[in-house]
């Protein structure tokens, strides 16, 4: 019995050269994917002169380009008050929507629960750029469908009365375009809640709005303050709204500051002076990090001893059945439905107005146009490899990495576990920008390839971390230990025990990272060459050209393909209604 | 105290309906200590959740004290707020966010009888006192152990002094020894504080060494009830006596019907008789089954003089489980189990004679069989 045990404790210790070579190579990818853009970016901070990347014969140290950004009253009277304000604005909208939303689907007993949760998922898994087209032609001042059909309602001339282009506009779209993530986390946490804490509190008497302001709420708190934060950080983050809503409005807010010292209109980028701006935003970034993980830990201690899961008693709605369909549908209308409708209108009609009359000038021209030219194939191409490819990339090492954190000893591994979780508060645009500094100043020629788009998105480590940490804590050691002691070396004990094991969840964040990966627009905008061009940034252009029928277009496609995947995700996502 | 009539609830779930509770009738008088016994999905938990308004029955009427809380058919519900009862959940239900003291004192806090601060005060400490608890008042409820929690769980539902207490299986999350303990504890003080009582538990020895009465249940419906003794020595079926703890099951034929109400009966294979009391209802030449516990088989290494209810066999198994060894003795067919205080001498394969306990057997039709399925 004891000559097994060593044995098993032996075989662990020893990872075999294989193993340790696995290992280390997954630490350092992950160390390089995550902190060589941004050590790069910190270092172009302080190198001069502008025209010059950082390393470049001739650049030298200087702190020109804080002092030009920093003693910048503009800075202080428009990029922080406005990226507060839309932070704040567009975290509000989204707070109340999705927890007004997530309430209603975990506790009541609305009627198309699941409906309605499908539909939520929409907004998610497109890209924002689809949605930011899609309401600018529904509110948009002058043509927008919905101001036409207000106007001809009341019988108004002129423009308006609804402008998206305003600060107001752009909270409440990036607000809406928040919301299904915000959601997800308000649903699990509410889901998660043993329902008996509700139980107990009117079984000592307090009636339900008592018993909601007194347990429900407090009890909650934690679990509802950690999704506030981390959608706080998205929505400062955030690029595609600001940019195309945004700019028309002359609202500049800090990632947008960003963009424009990298693409100025009249000149060469200044790299220096783009990295001075991003850094205090990046510390900003990790700071609600950091709050946000003390949250979650809070969370975690709340937990308490749950029974035999009995279903919580769906609160009945009654007569508020009603407003509360009505709140749901007005959300999934605005955030998923006329936005499809509009751009599957628009690819096949252009700017006519959507009535019967109009439905004779269908054309499939847009479609046709689109289909000859060469460019939009190779988007298609490079959109699935780079998404495949960089998620795949993420997986494989977050499985490894997850692997030592959870169960090798070694030394720094909480270092590591830090350092992957990390990665979910740089900006998108800093991530695109310190790629594009890294991949410029090293001389190995992929940029302006789709290889510099793999590794610029394969620093989102914390999301295939966090998914196999959890996967991988509910695997029993002694499964692991039960391969040791049958002679299964290491490596072998990985492979053909803990990776088919760990299957569903690295699963999951395999199709989560895709969905990233499909989606993303910010860091191949900023890495766009004419050879590594993907769907949503040509979606992008042609809007910008004016294009609206062929951007519409690409958009019914992307929309074609995501469809089968949210009916995908919906099995991920929607909790099993568990009998008794 | 309780009256229960006719309750029905049915669950939609993802299998199409499943109806949970089928008609259940009970009553319980002040006082008393009532335990709903059976295994899980026998609708147990669903009658208490009925009763204390955590659920809607679909048909049949609840009385808590006299006073009328549910009843379907004339729409008639009092939310759970609005009951007088006390309850203990499963899992405790301890709020994280308050600690111990305002646990206990948030039952007068919400139902609103003026009281002073310092009223509330002494309430808690005694309600706290009560369950052991007095120097554990502002622990953050966050960093107390299951046994702890528990002992919170049922001063908190004990503060406000309620007419009924609801325990919901209380003691099935803590492990053996504690729970132990706690059964002991429990009884104690709900005896105590003399307050009627429904408890809810799969457990048979918790429900038979606690309560006053037992109602077995299973599959929506209360198959006996009747004081610990009752259930466990008389069960009415297969399904109760198995469910109680282990029992021997001989099939036999009726011979006569003797007029003192002694019925002989012939067991199977011709391995021996047996003379028991046995009621007017059954006939000669019907097949019955009867329920003997192991306790209640005496085992011989001689020959006894006395032959009446002996049965000769051979010993196959002798378990030595300390406080008592467990004899499985083949008598022809059948392999009967004996269970006899203390070690012993006899060996496997020798001769021996079972004594049954003519007084502790349960008789019934063997038709029973069909819905017996908890062994």
């Amino acid at each position: 019995m004891n000559a097994i045990t060593n044995a098993v404790q032996r075989r662990c210790g020893e990872l075999g050269v294989t193993g340790v070579f696995v290992l280390a190579f997954a630490i350092v990818a992950a160390v390089y994917f995550v902190s060589a853009p941004l050590v790069m970016m910190l270092a172009s901070a302080f190198r001069g002169p502008d025209d010059l990347l950082p390393f470049e014969s001739g650049a030298d140290w200087t702190l020109d380009h804080f002092t030009e950004v920093y003693f910048n009253p503009l800075l202080y009277q428009e990029t922080i008050p406005q990226t507060l304000s839309f932070g704040i604005g567009a975290v509000a909208v989204a707070f109340i929507t999705a927890f007004t939303l997530a309430w209603l689907v975990e506790r009541t007993d609305i009627p198309g629960r699941n409906i309605i949760f499908t539909f939520i998922l929409f907004p998610l898994l497109i890209p924002t750029v689809i949605l930011a087209i899609a309401w600018i032609f529904m509110f948009g001042p002058n043509a927008g469908w919905v101001n036409v059909a207000i106007r001809s309602f009341l019988n108004m001339d002129g423009s308006g009365p609804i402008n998206i282009f305003t600060m107001g506009g752009l909270i409440v779209a990036q607000g809406a375009s928040l919301t299904p993530f915000v959601f997800l986390l308000l649903a699990a946490a509410l889901r998660s809640m043993n329902p008996s804490l509700e139980e107990a509190s009117v079984a000592s008497g307090a009636s339900p709005l008592e018993t909601f302001f007194k347990v429900t709420i407090p009890v909650l708190r934690p679990g509802i303050l950690a999704p506030l934060i981390l959608a706080g950080l998205i929505a400062i983050e955030q690029f595609e709204l600001p940019l195309i809503i945004g700019m028309p409005a002359r609202i500049n807010v800090f990632s947008i500051r960003i963009f424009f010292e990298l693409n100025p209109d009249d000149q060469l980028p200044i790299y220096g002076r783009a990295a001075a701006l991003a850094i205090p935003f990046l510390f900003f970034g990790f700071a609600l990090l950091l709050l946000y993980n003390y949250l979650v830990k809070q969370a975690d201690s709340f937990v308490t001893v749950t029974g035999k899961g009995y279903r919580p008693a769906r609160f009945a709605l009654g007569k508020w059945k009603w407003p509360a369909l009505a709140f749901a549908t007005t959300y999934i209308l605005f955030a998923a439905l006329l936005p499809a409708l509009v751009l599957i209108w628009i690819s096949f009609f252009g700017y006519e107005t959507p009535t019967l009359a109009n439905l004779s000038k269908f054309s499939h021209s847009a479609y046709a146009e689109l289909f000859q030219e060469q460019r939009f194939y190779s988007a298609v191409g490079n959109t699935f490899l780079v998404a495949t490819l960089s998620a795949s990339i993420l997986v494989i090492i977050g499985a490894m990495i997850s692997w030592i954190v959870v169960r090798s000893k070694m030394w720094g591994r909480n270092i590591l576990d830090f350092f992957s979780f990390v990665s979910i508060g740089i900006p998108s645009v800093i991530a695109g920008f310190a790629a594009m500094i890294l991949y410029l100043s090293i001389p190995i020629g992929i940029y302006g390839t789709v290889w510099v788009l793999v590794l610029a998105y394969c620093y989102r480590l914390a999301v295939t971390t966090r998914l196999s940490r959890a996967g991988l804590m509910q695997l029993h050691r002694e499964l692991e230990e039960a391969s040791y002691a049958s002679g299964g070396s290491w490596l072998t004990t990985i492979r053909r025990v803990v990776l088919p094991l760990m299957g569903p969840s690295l699963m999951a964040s395999f199709i989560l990272l895709f969905i990233v990966g499909f989606r993303e627009f910010t860091v191949p905008l900023i890495l766009q060459s004419e050879e590594n061009m993907v769907l949503s940034v040509i979606l992008w252009r042609l809007f910008e050209n004016g294009e609206a029928a062929k951007s519409a277009a690409v958009a019914t496609l992307i929309m074609a393909l995501v469809i089968p995947v949210i009916f995908f995700m919906r099995k991920i996502f929607l909790p099993k209604e568990d009998m008794r | 105290m309780l009256t229960v009539t006719g309750l029905t609830k049915t669950f939609q779930t993802s299998e199409g309906p499943a109806q949970a509770v089928k008609g259940v009738d009970f009553k319980i008088s002040e006082g008393e200590f009532y335990t709903l016994l059976g295994p899980s999905g026998c609708g147990k938990t669903t009658t208490l959740r009925c009763i204390a308004g955590l659920e809607k029955p679909d048909d049949g009427q609840i009385k808590i004290e006299g006073r009328l809380v549910a009843d379907p058919s004339r729409r008639m519900f009092i939310p759970t707020h609005e009951r007088d009862i006390g309850m203990v959940f499963q899992s405790y239900a301890i709020w994280p966010h308050l600690d111990v003291f305002d646990n206990v004192g948030y039952p007068l806090k919400v139902r609103r009888r003026r009281q002073s601060k310092t009223e509330i005060e002494d309430r808690v400490i005694e309600a706290l006192s009560l369950v052991g608890m007095e120097d554990l008042a502002h622990r953050p409820s966050t960093k107390l152990s299951g046994g702890q929690q528990q002992r919170v769980a049922l001063a908190r539902a004990l503060i406000h002094r309620p007419k009924l207490l609801l325990l919901d299986e209380p003691l099935s999350n803590l492990d053996a020894k504690l729970r132990e303990q706690m059964r002991i504890e429990l009884e104690d003080m709900v005896s105590r504080i003399a307050i009627t009582t429904l408890y809810v538990t799969h457990d048979q020895s918790e429900a038979l060494s606690m309560s006053d009465r037992i109602a077995v249940m299973s599959e929506g419906l209360i198959v006996q009830e009747g004081t610990p003794r009752e259930v466990y020595n008389q069960p009415n079926g297969n399904f109760v006596a198995a469910f109680l703890g282990n029992a021997n099951f001989i099939t036999a034929a009726v011979l006569k019907q003797s007029p003192n109400g002694i019925g002989h009966l012939k067991l199977n294979d011709e391995v021996g008789q047996l003379q028991l009391s046995l009621p007017d209802q059954f006939k000669t030449g019907e097949i019955v089954e009867i329920v003997v516990r192991p306790e209640n088989i005496r085992v011989n290494q001689i020959q006894p003089l006395d032959l009446t209810n002996v049965l000769e066999g051979k010993i196959e198994r002798i378990d030595f489980q300390g406080g008592q060894s467990e004899f499985f003795v083949r008598v022809g067919s059948l392999l009967l189990r004996s269970v006899v205080g203390g070690a012993t001498d006899a060996t496997p394969g020798a001769q021996t004679w079972l004594t049954i306990d003519a007084n502790q057997c349960a008789v019934f039709t063997k038709k029973n069989i069909d819905n017996a399925d908890a062994t």
